[in-house]
């Protein structure tokens, strides 16, 4: 453990960062189970958003997606992999996030209406919503997974990163050491 | 990391009771709804952007259901129907394309329930009853729903012949707007809303 005192402005931001890994975690575990439980529903969204036409693939997608949110989102929570897992959800939000706003434009065009009144269910799990409000959540959820990536959030963590990796010394150290137990 | 989550996605799918499978085309057919189709019946006619000419959602789904080879029924064809004493005998039958809350939720008295993307768990009753039925109405809730196109294509996809397929464009919200009949909970359930039939 550090043995060196911290300031109570690293403490705050330690803490911080924990409790963005746990909201990132929760929320991407509900919006996967929202989806996971039912996935004809998902399903038939995907498919509006005409990415691909192979039932194959289309399926894959709809199938596979919302339990890997679930599988990030439960790595998360426990502080497993969790810039592993906050890289996933970065790859996974932009481009989500670049559909959603593709979409947006489209509606907007046929509608003519104001951008920020387009609203519809994108698939993100938390049913319909208004376009302008979805991408802000998203900037900040993008904004969370990069802070994340950066190496922050590691205490109170199970196992900050799953493979093992060369101490400073040169000795081999076990991934469990990396991760700080102590509550901030 | 991906990989690991890739496999642990798709085992979950598999295990999961609801799980989809993949090889299957849930949305059978020719036509597809673009984006906007989907959006126009968020349109009202005469009040919209007259620069855009989307077509009313009757007319797309009557051209759809007409690249699909199928038919397809208004209101007073299907009270016709409902009303015919052959519906009796079954061989008028009605199909409601519904998932089972929505079904248990009210659906036209004595129709059969058909979720064509859950449908092995529905054939083995409704095959029978189609294969008989010399008139077969399939619907869904109406508007933008396309359940009850992929449900008759499904049901010809086993061997019903298409001439006998016909679709309800306005669904279930059409019925109940005509304060007909609806029927709640399971099939022949004797439990009614608006008139008994």
């Amino acid at each position: 453990m550090n043995a060196e005192p911290w300031s109570w402005k690293r403490n705050a931001l330690d803490l911080a960062a924990v409790l963005a890994r746990w909201l990132l975690g929760a929320l991407f575990l509900y919006m996967g189970l929202n989806k996971a439980l039912h996935p004809v529903e998902f399903l038939k969204l995907v498919r509006e958003y005409e990415w691909v036409q192979n039932p194959l693939l289309l399926n894959s997608i709809a199938a596979a997606l919302p339990w890997f949110e679930v599988f990030c989102g439960v790595l998360l929570v426990a502080g497993v992999a969790v810039r592993g897992s906050a890289l996933m959800l970065l790859l996974m939000l932009v481009p989500f996030t670049l559909v959603v706003l593709q979409r947006a434009l489209a509606m907007q065009a046929v509608l003519a209406i104001s951008f920020c009144a387009v609203k519809f269910d994108c698939g993100c799990g938390t049913g319909e919503v208004l376009i302008c409000r979805k991408l802000v959540e998203n900037g900040v959820l993008m904004l969370l997974s990069a802070w994340l990536l950066m190496g922050r959030g590691r205490h109170l963590c199970a196992r900050y990163t799953l493979i093992k990796s060369e101490s400073r010394s040169g000795g081999p150290t076990t991934a469990r050491s990396s991760c700080d137990l102590t509550a901030t | 990391m991906a990989v690991i989550g890739a496999l642990f996605a798709f085992a979950a799918n598999e295990v999961s009771p609801r799980g989809l499978a993949l090889a299957r085309n849930y949305f059978p057919g020719t036509a597809r709804r673009s984006l906007p189709t989907a959006t126009a019946t968020q349109l009202t006619p005469g009040t919209g952007d007259t620069n855009v000419a989307v077509p009313s959602p009757a007319k797309l789904l009557a051209t759809r259901l007409q690249a699909n080879g199928l038919q397809l029924v208004d209101s007073s064809q299907v009270v016709q129907l409902f009303r015919d004493p052959r519906y009796e005998q079954e061989l008028v039958v009605f199909i409601d394309a519904r998932d089972d809350r929505h079904y248990q939720e009210g659906h036209i008295p004595g129709a059969y329930q058909f979720d064509h993307y859950r449908a092995e768990n529905y054939l083995a009753t409704v095959l029978p009853a189609c294969q008989s039925a010399e008139r077969i109405v399939v619907y869904c809730t109406g508007g933008d729903c396309e359940d009850s196109e992929f449900a008759a294509l499904t049901l010809e996809s086993v061997g019903i012949p298409k001439g006998r397929l016909f679709v309800y464009g306005g669904g279930m919200t059409e019925w109940a707007t005509n304060s007909l009949p609806v029927e709640i909970g399971g099939r022949n359930s004797g439990n009614f809303r608006h008139a008994k039939p």
